[in-house]
């Protein structure tokens, strides 16, 4: 019983942290080239 | 002198926005002479809008549903929830006046756009989706495609939402089943599913983004016939998704922040695999109420075509561009390699 106890906190502390973990994720690693540039007059035409 | 006006169908964060677009003195380089009306059926929105605007806009409530438009009515702009414009559509196609609707949900573009026979006979144009995405989306696919010889693909995202009903329509939409285009067939999926990690323009940048029941690949393939596939995906978080059977306890806010719509064509130029994609990053209702009242100013000029489409195939795609650039709504390019590997790799 008390083997079960213990597994069942365990399963429910392993659940907790994987969600923390998957919610509070970190950003994604950004480009490394390139970026965003605004279309000037011409460039709509 | 007013000519002729444009009526404005609704009156909440999206309908007070066009409003106040429509109202600019100039428009396509001429001055703007078109006069506007304001309908609602909430009397106390009414109130409020009549306090900001005074008496340049003539204000209709219709709380009773039998309201009436001004015969000088030409042009309507139906600025309801999503779901609740397809009768009106219909209604003011009838009654004789070209029609600018800003819906995004799928169906109802689906519905709309089976109009388009009555809308030709009638010798009148409804266009369909002009807002956000659809509507911008549509506008930057149509220009990014005049860089490519062939187009293969389209891939929109979108991140934000404009007003409460919009935010709404946003989780519906990634509870509800996606239609992409794939190999010249509809093919369904489920929302919340094809997670992909798209980057808008900054600050917004990397965001992951979902399949959802999206109206803008049923707007881009007319626009498109020789597109292989399209598809559009909705930014959402981690806990949207988790949280995503639960009903929904806290009312989205009054007006969501800061927006953007991403737009990446691939296809051929010059015998090489190429890409192209734009963007625009803008707070969704503004960037969606100055699209509608751009289309509409150009509708009521006289200058589309008869019948229902979306702005891809509306054939004025740099004027409304230009024109939504002078109001502030400026479309931006990804330059960089790595977009370009991706494409080429993908």
């Amino acid at each position: 019983m008390r083997g079960l106890q213990r597994a069942v906190l365990a399963l429910g502390l392993g659940l907790l942290v994987s969600m923390v973990v998957r919610f509070l994720g970190g950003d994604a690693t950004p480009p490394s080239t390139g970026g965003w540039r605004e279309l000037e007059g011409p460039e709509l035409r | 002198m007013t000519a002729q006006r444009i009526a404005v169908i609704g009156a909440g964060i999206l309908g007070a926005r066009i409003t106040r677009e429509l109202l600019g003195p100039r428009a396509f380089g001429r001055e703007q002479t078109v006069g506007v009306t304001t309908l609602s059926r909430r009397p106390d929105r009414l109130t409020v809008l009549r306090k900001s605007f005074g008496n340049e806009v003539q204000m209709l409530s219709d709380a009773t549903g039998s309201a009436r438009l001004d015969a000088d009515v030409t042009t309507v702009i139906v600025a309801r929830a999503a779901g609740e414009q397809l009768e009106v559509a219909r209604e003011q196609l009838m009654a004789g006046r070209d029609v600018i609707t800003t819906t995004d949900d799928a169906d109802e573009v689906r519905e709309l756009l089976e109009l388009g026979p009555l809308a030709e006979s009638l010798g009148r144009t409804l266009v369909v989706g002009a807002a956000l995405a659809p509507g911008l989306s549509c506008l930057l696919a149509s220009h990014a495609s005049e860089l490519l010889d062939r187009v293969d693909e389209i891939h929109i995202a979108r991140h934000g939402a404009a007003g409460p009903a919009c935010a709404a329509q946003r989780l519906r939409a990634l509870r509800g089943t996606a239609t992409d285009w794939r190999d010249g067939a509809w093919v369904k999926r489920p929302g919340f599913s094809g997670r992909e990690l798209c980057w808008f323009p900054d600050p917004i940048g990397a965001r992951d983004c979902y399949r959802a029941a999206l109206a803008d690949p049923l707007l881009l393939v007319p626009a498109f016939p020789e597109v292989i596939r399209v598809t559009a995906r909705l930014a959402a978080t981690r806990r949207d998704r988790a949280l995503a059977p639960f009903p929904v306890w806290f009312p989205a806010p009054t007006e969501g922040g800061i927006g953007a719509v991403r737009v990446e064509l691939r296809g051929e130029r010059d015998g090489r695999r190429e890409w192209v994609v734009y963007g625009v990053l803008d707070r969704p209702a503004v960037a969606a109420a100055a699209t509608a009242a751009v289309t509409a100013l150009w509708v009521a000029a006289g200058g589309a075509a008869t019948g229902a489409s979306g702005l891809a195939a509306l054939g004025a795609t740099s004027e409304l561009l230009v024109e939504l650039a002078l109001r502030g709504v400026r479309a931006a390019v990804f330059e960089g390699s790595q977009g370009s590997l991706a494409a080429q790799n993908g």
